[in-house]
């Protein structure tokens, strides 16, 4: 029964861990919750979807499409919605967030209608839909396996564009200092736009696969993902991309536990009391730096 | 003579960088100190840490309050307040949306007490406070020559004037010691010397001043005693004149083998 | 700004308040102006933290949570009377302020917001599972209307609220006794010590002012408040249930606060006027452009992004205006204008 609910933890996990990359990158640079991404992560599910009962692409190709839309989605949100923000008031720029994230919600729910609806399963590859092992009363599916896999993946490409490129080391350059970072004659408002892009690409994937692991989508589904997201990138420590993997995977299974053997009704209160636990008693989470009051 | 505040072995280190090293200085009652150095020596940081917004890693900070001798090292800097020790800032720090006399009646915060209940009930106690603030604020917005001024918005000042309102703000916290951090930085000659007189009249009203200045022929003019830091460590303390043919300091500010400042 | 149109307001202040008692009085339209009402209360209430003291809340709904089901839960199995559970569900409110802000508002400022979004989460969990106190997704109904219940004097004396018509006046009252609170504190040595820590924490605290202890009690009143507002809609709408208190509320809230102007009291009823109007509105317009009703979020949505786009400050950015009226200082203005007129002040010039 634990190691089910571990092997259940660590495949929500690491879900977790690809949308809070997101929210951490975008922290990172801009220093703004960007509430909207979690709607990313939804429309990510709908677009596949779509591209497969609509447009007949197979399977991997449609998640790929669905990428780049994403990709293309967040790009747009921080040009037209954030950027004329950049100078505005901090309070201004997370209102017009909240408000993205309301809008995009509601779009959704106008195009594809509000009701929960199933994965486009014929899509899915039937190896998939197998056990793969059975140990001990474990089940582990082809499934979970798949997304462990791709989400290794995709963390590892992340990893590689943060450190290897002359992008990622903008990205970094510009968390720590964007005056100095500018100064370098780093192009700071494509670096910004290129954070966005690849947030919302990491999003995106993880939506299809919870689409595809649940067999369900509704235009809700960002708005509690994406709070338990960021209570991972908080955990891990806001701003630190690693942190935010490790925080989604610890926050993953403490959810699996927790429903499992405390209570299934407070799921969703994990990540909630741990937010504020971890806020209150560590904010620099678990692989952040100090956090300093800058007065 | 009991000093007024005392620092002792005062170290301060922020992670790997040591900012401040083993600095020890007296400020006698009565006196103007001038806390000088080249930029980056750790003058702010020693305001920083006497004020209470750091505490020093090691070494004792020494005030004589009302109840004697304190220790005040890791008191917050509202407490310090308390207890008698008022500060500017570098980069001045008004309270930008406020009129000038809203930003000096802060000041008397610490000097005054009425609550939530007093605020809402009106009652005569917190009436005649009210009445005693605003007086009481006017009294320091006319000593540093502001007072027509009063009812502008902060931020409507001219930059001298800016500084002179931060001024009147911490000798309205009834301080018996008020620390100046570059009070004529972008001042002309013409405002310094309005300055000067201030300072003239701050130590006439009885407050003992300690002043961060780089302006050398202010410093020289109007300070008792001087200490001087260089790259977190004291370097000198004493009379102006002796300070400013010392050979250490000489070469701290202008390098080796210069002329004198 | 506003101070040019006083007579104007006067008079449709005066007609707003003889409207119900005339017979043309439409009792939905009473209906909107009472909500109004009451999140003319919420606005003010969290007006406080991110105007006054420049923090950001974004659980606001989770007070008015507490307070309406404090009040609903009361009355239901206590049967106390409206004028008991008001100071009672004001101090739930409060106490849990305390509880929240004492370990949380050292934090730095996003911090600080979302521990607040995450608290009000959890008090909606909190209202849905826990079905033995509150019959969760159910809802709590059959709540009794606000009464006068004088019969410890007189036998007869017992007058029940009914209609929209004494609750609108009721609403009008709790507005204007939070509005004449607000007002005051504006003018004092408490909102004085808010402002500066708005504008400058560093400063603030090197005038003595112990930034945790008025955050804490500025977080403690904003919840008080929010509260009050709470317990005054579950003796209203006599009908409780846990997806009235979402994030939504805290964003609408919110929304009214920045549109009014942050800081400005006026302005927050403002902000409650407009948004609830433009909600109202936007529900019998967009079926009338062949969309359904609930397309309005999208549209409450794009407009706060617009609004925040070219007015980001709000419409009514002064804040510490109360002073102005205070009679100290207009003899001070006084003072000050027979100094112009030739005699030079301070000793330092």
């Amino acid at each position: 029964m634990f190691e089910q609910q571990l092997v259940n933890g660590l495949t929500l996990g690491v879900i977790y861990a690809l949308i809070a990359v997101g929210y951490t990158m975008v922290y990172g640079v801009i220093e703004l919750i960007n509430f909207a991404h979690g709607e990313i992560y939804m429309l990510g599910a709908f677009f596949c979807v779509t591209f497969i009962t609509a447009f007949g692409m197979p399977f991997y190709v449609a998640i790929v499409a669905a990428m780049l839309c994403c990709a293309l989605l967040g790009i747009l949100l921080d040009v037209v919605a954030y950027r004329p923000l950049r100078n505005a008031p901090r309070l201004a720029a997370l209102i017009t967030a909240i408000g993205m994230s309301i809008f995009l919600q509601n779009l959704a729910m106008i195009i594809w209608g509000s009701r929960a609806k199933p994965f486009a399963q014929e899509a899915v590859p039937s190896y998939l839909a197998e056990t793969a092992i059975e140990w001990s009363g474990v089940h582990l599916a082809w499934l979970q396996i798949f997304i462990l896999g791709v989400a290794l993946v995709m963390m590892l490409g992340l990893y590689l564009i943060i450190n290897h490129t002359r992008v990622g080391t903008a990205m970094r350059a510009l968390a720590q200092n964007k005056t100095a970072a500018a100064l370098m004659g780093i192009n700071v408002n494509f670096v910004i736009s290129f954070t966005f892009a690849l947030g919302s690409a990491m999003g995106a994937v993880a939506g299809v696969l919870v689409a595809v692991y649940y067999n369900t989508l509704y235009p809700t589904m960002g708005y509690v993902a994406g709070v338990k997201a960021f209570a991972s990138a908080v955990l891990g420590g806001i701003g630190s991309v690693p942190g935010a993997m490790v925080g989604g995977v610890v926050l993953g299974v403490a959810e699996a536990l927790g429903a499992g053997y405390v209570s299934s009704l407070y799921r969703d209160g994990v990540a909630y009391a741990v937010l504020i636990a971890v806020i209150i008693f560590r904010p620099s989470g678990i692989l952040g730096r100090a956090v300093v009051d800058k007065a | 003579m009991e000093p007024l505040l005392k620092v002792d072995n005062v170290t301060k280190r922020f992670g790997g960088l040591l900012a401040l090293t083993d600095v020890s200085f007296d400020v006698r009652p009565g006196e103007i100190l001038g806390l000088i150095g080249p930029n980056g020596a750790g003058k702010t940081t020693m305001f920083n840490c006497i004020a209470g917004v750091y505490k020093p890693t090691s070494g004792d900070i020494t005030f004589a309050g009302q109840g004697g001798a304190v220790r005040t090292n890791g008191l917050k800097p509202e407490k310090m307040t308390e207890l008698g020790i008022a500060r500017t800032f570098q980069n001045i720090r008004l309270f930008g949306a406020l009129s000038v006399l809203d930003n000096v009646r802060v000041a008397r915060h610490c000097r005054t007490s009425s609550n939530f209940f007093g605020a809402v009930l009106r009652s005569r106690s917190q009436k005649e406070e009210e009445k005693a603030i605003i007086e009481e604020s006017m009294r320091w917005l006319e000593f540093v020559g502001l007072a027509k001024h009063a009812l502008d918005g902060a931020t409507s000042l001219a930059y001298g004037n800016q500084r002179r309102l931060e001024i009147a703000r911490a000798l309205a916290t009834g301080p018996k010691l008020i620390m100046l951090d570059e009070p004529a930085a972008g001042m002309n000659p013409r405002e310094t010397r309005r300055l000067v007189d201030l300072i003239h009249a701050i130590l006439d009203a009885g407050v003992t001043v300690v002043l961060i200045e780089h302006d050398m022929k202010l410093v020289m003019h109007i300070c008792h005693r001087l200490a001087v830091l260089d790259h977190g460590m004291l370097i000198a303390e004493g009379k102006p004149e002796d300070v400013r043919a010392n050979p250490q300091v000489i070469e701290a500010y202008l390098g080796r083998g210069a002329a004198h400042a | 700004m506003l101070a040019k149109f006083r007579p104007v307001l006067f008079v449709l202040a005066a007609a707003a308040l003889a409207y119900p008692l005339m017979p043309f009085s439409n009792d939905y339209l009473l209906h909107v102006v009472t909500l109004v009402l009451v999140y003319m209360v919420l606005a003010m209430g969290l007006n406080i933290l991110p105007g006054f003291c420049g923090l950001l809340d974004l659980g606001f709904v989770g007070f008015y949570g507490i307070g309406a089901y404090t009040s609903g839960l009361l009355t239901i199995h206590y049967g106390l009377s409206f004028w008991v559970i008001v100071p009672l569900a004001c101090a739930n409110g409060a106490l849990w302020g305390v509880l929240l802000g004492v370990p949380t508002l050292r934090l730095v400022g996003d911090y600080f917001a979302i521990v607040t979004f995450g608290f009000a989460e959890l008090v909606v969990l909190f209202l849905t599972n826990e079905i033995w106190l509150t019959r969760g997704p159910l809802g709590l109904p059959g709540i009794d209307p606000v009464s006068f219940d004088l019969t410890w004097l007189n036998p007869d004396w017992f007058y029940e609220l009914e209609g929209e018509v004494p609750y609108f006046y009721l609403a009008v009252l709790m507005v204007a006794f939070v509005w004449l609170v607000m007002r005051r504190i504006e003018d004092s040595r408490l909102g004085r010590a808010w402002f500066a820590i708005r504008e400058d924490t560093l400063a603030a605290s090197s005038c003595g002012v112990n930034i945790l202890r008025y955050k804490v009690i500025a977080f403690a009143i904003s919840a008080g408040i929010g509260a009050l507002g709470g317990a005054f809609y579950a003796r209203w709408s006599l009908f409780l249930s846990p997806d009235m208190f979402k994030f939504w509320e805290s964003f609408l809230v919110l929304c009214m606060v920045v549109l009014g102007g942050l800081g400005n009291i006026s302005g927050a009823l403002v902000g409650a006027v407009v948004l609830v109007v433009l909600g109202e509105g936007l529900r019998e317009i967009l079926p009338i452009l062949g969309l359904a009703p609930e397309t309005r979020f999208l549209a409450y949505g794009l407009i706060m992004v617009l609004i925040m786009r070219f007015k980001p400050s709000g419409f009514f950015p002064a804040i510490a205006t109360a002073s102005a009226r205070n009679p100290l200082i207009r003899d001070l203005k006084k003072r000050l204008a027979g100094y112009e007129s030739g005699d030079k002040s301070g000793t330092a010039a």
